[in-house]
């Protein structure tokens, strides 16, 4: 009952006798307690406290560490399938779909650096995917190379009408060549601005603007393109009514062609393969293994017709 | 990027939904043919086709890959809805269901005799469906097997803790953003002032 109390400030003993609040009010001396005025506080900051101090950097200057490569993870735990089972259950998600129109899709999971060179590249495929691209041919009108384009299966040949009919916004075509002699007229009309976006645009660095139309053409609709974006690189590699053997060589060529490539670029970018994905356009993901099929799964003819 | 435990458990369930479920079905060998025929749209009774489609024949086609399941949906609103059962054996005189169209008979190189039995569809569920067909055909179904029954089980829990955790963590975040929010509040308020 009767604990002893402090002065909370200066944590001197108080009785309730001498209580400050019990004095009379006509007398108010106050006087300072003498332990306040000894109170000086001193930081006793050794060298050691110095050097271990926190230091408390402001948010806008401190440095976020950035990944320099993309991350990719670790396969072992990954349920991998071999391309018989895979092609299984994607066959059953695409049941009903017309066999031409549903296509497989290969997508090669790449390690590489984020700011690196890209792998960028056209491959024949062995079995053609998509094999009605409709090719427009800018040059010269009546001249040999035309009749080669024609002959060789291109839908839109010409220069003025070409130009014309692209500058009122037909364009009925998927590809586009030019002859280098129609570059200089191909300049003049200004059709960047709208093949420009669909990446139609003939140029020297995508090899469109070529000498050889025929040979060009050919080569254009047999062949499907490729490119790696972020890391991945995704092409259509069958039709839904493809076996299995025919896909196996789809993607085996596929997968040498990205291989080529990344051994062909400069040794400071060190890319390798990672995962092979296959899908298709409404099945899942399913993660290959590299085997053909598997021991207690199907053969590849009891895989049966889509 | 997602990380792979999370790719394998969703891969794994839409790969366990694709192997188990209605539909789920081993055809006897003397299937040789299914083809659905309905309309582009689902009115007029076309709903049910439709879903049959998505759902249960995937599973049929998964247990059945060398049957092939053909649809077509150029049928117009109000044509009936049919699927076309071809039988691969000759008509066995035990069969319940007798045969409506035509059978064709064999010389000795052609194919073997096929008939055909049409299934309305018309106005009928996906279960109603699947029912008639395994009326029609004596399909057995697939059953899941111990381990399948305990991934199921093991899936259906991580969802269960997943959806806690999602709702437990959206709270902090909500108030984290909220105190954010104020303290952008008091500052945008110093700064004007």
């Amino acid at each position: 009952m009767t604990a002893p109390r402090y002065c909370p400030a200066c944590l001197s003993g108080l009785t309730s006798a001498s209580s400050t609040l019990l004095r009379s009010t006509t007398t108010r001396t106050t006087t300072i307690p003498s332990a306040i005025t000894h109170q000086i506080r001193t930081a006793t900051q050794s060298q050691n406290a110095l050097k271990y101090r926190r230091k408390d950097i402001p948010a806008s200057q401190k440095k976020k560490k950035s990944r320099s490569t993309f991350l990719q993870p670790d396969l072992k735990n990954a349920i991998q399938f071999s391309l018989v089972d895979a092609m299984r259950y994607i066959r059953a998600s695409e049941v009903g779909r017309p066999p031409t129109s549903s296509k497989y899709e290969l997508h090669l999971r790449l390690r590489t650096a984020k700011n690196g060179a890209v792998v960028r590249n056209r491959l024949r495929l062995p079995h053609p995917v998509k094999t009605d691209l409709r090719i427009c041919v800018i040059a010269p009108p009546d001249s040999a190379q035309a009749k080669a384009a024609i002959a060789s299966g291109a839908v839109l040949v010409g220069e003025e009408s070409v130009f014309t009919a692209v500058k009122e916004g037909r364009v009925e075509f998927d590809r586009c060549l030019c002859h280098t002699d129609s570059l200089v007229a191909l300049q003049k009309a200004n059709l960047g601005r709208v093949l420009g976006p669909r990446g139609l645009m003939p140029s020297v660095k995508t090899n469109t603007v070529v000498r050889d139309v025929g040979s060009a053409v050919r080569e254009m609709a047999g062949a499907s393109e490729y490119r790696e974006r972020f890391g991945v690189v995704r092409m259509a590699i069958g039709q839904l009514g493809m076996g299995a053997e025919e896909l196996q060589r789809n993607i085996r060529a596929f997968v040498d062609s990205v291989k080529r490539d990344m051994a062909g670029l400069s040794d400071q970018t060190a890319k390798d393969l990672h995962e092979v994905v296959l899908s298709s356009t409404n099945g899942p993901g399913l993660s290959l293994d590299g085997r053909f099929a598997s021991e207690d799964g199907l053969g590849s003819k009891e895989l049966g017709v889509a | 990027m997602v990380s792979l435990p999370q790719r394998m458990r969703k891969l794994q369930t839409k790969l366990l939904a694709i192997r188990l479920g209605s539909g789920a079905l081993v055809l006897p060998h003397d299937v040789a043919r299914i083809h659905m025929r309905f309309a582009a749209k689902i009115n007029g009774g076309h709903r049910g086709p439709r879903d049959f489609w998505r759902h249960e024949l995937v599973r049929l086609k998964y247990h059945n890959p060398t049957v092939p399941m053909t649809i077509d949906r150029t049928l117009a609103a109000t044509d009936a809805a049919v699927m076309e059962v071809h039988f691969s054996a000759p008509r066995d005189s035990t069969s319940d269901t007798p045969p409506t169209a035509t059978t064709t008979t064999s010389p000795a190189t052609s194919p073997p005799p096929t008939r055909l039995h049409p299934l309305p569809l018309t106005h009928l569920t996906a279960p109603d469906i699947l029912a008639a067909l395994v009326a029609l055909t004596k399909a057995t179904p697939v059953e899941a097997t111990p381990e399948e029954r305990d991934e199921l089980q093991m899936l259906e829990q991580h969802r269960v803790k997943s959806a806690r955790d999602s709702k437990l963590s959206l709270e902090v975040r909500a108030r984290q953003r909220r105190e954010a929010e104020l303290l952008e509040q008091a500052r945008g308020d110093v700064a004007t002032a």
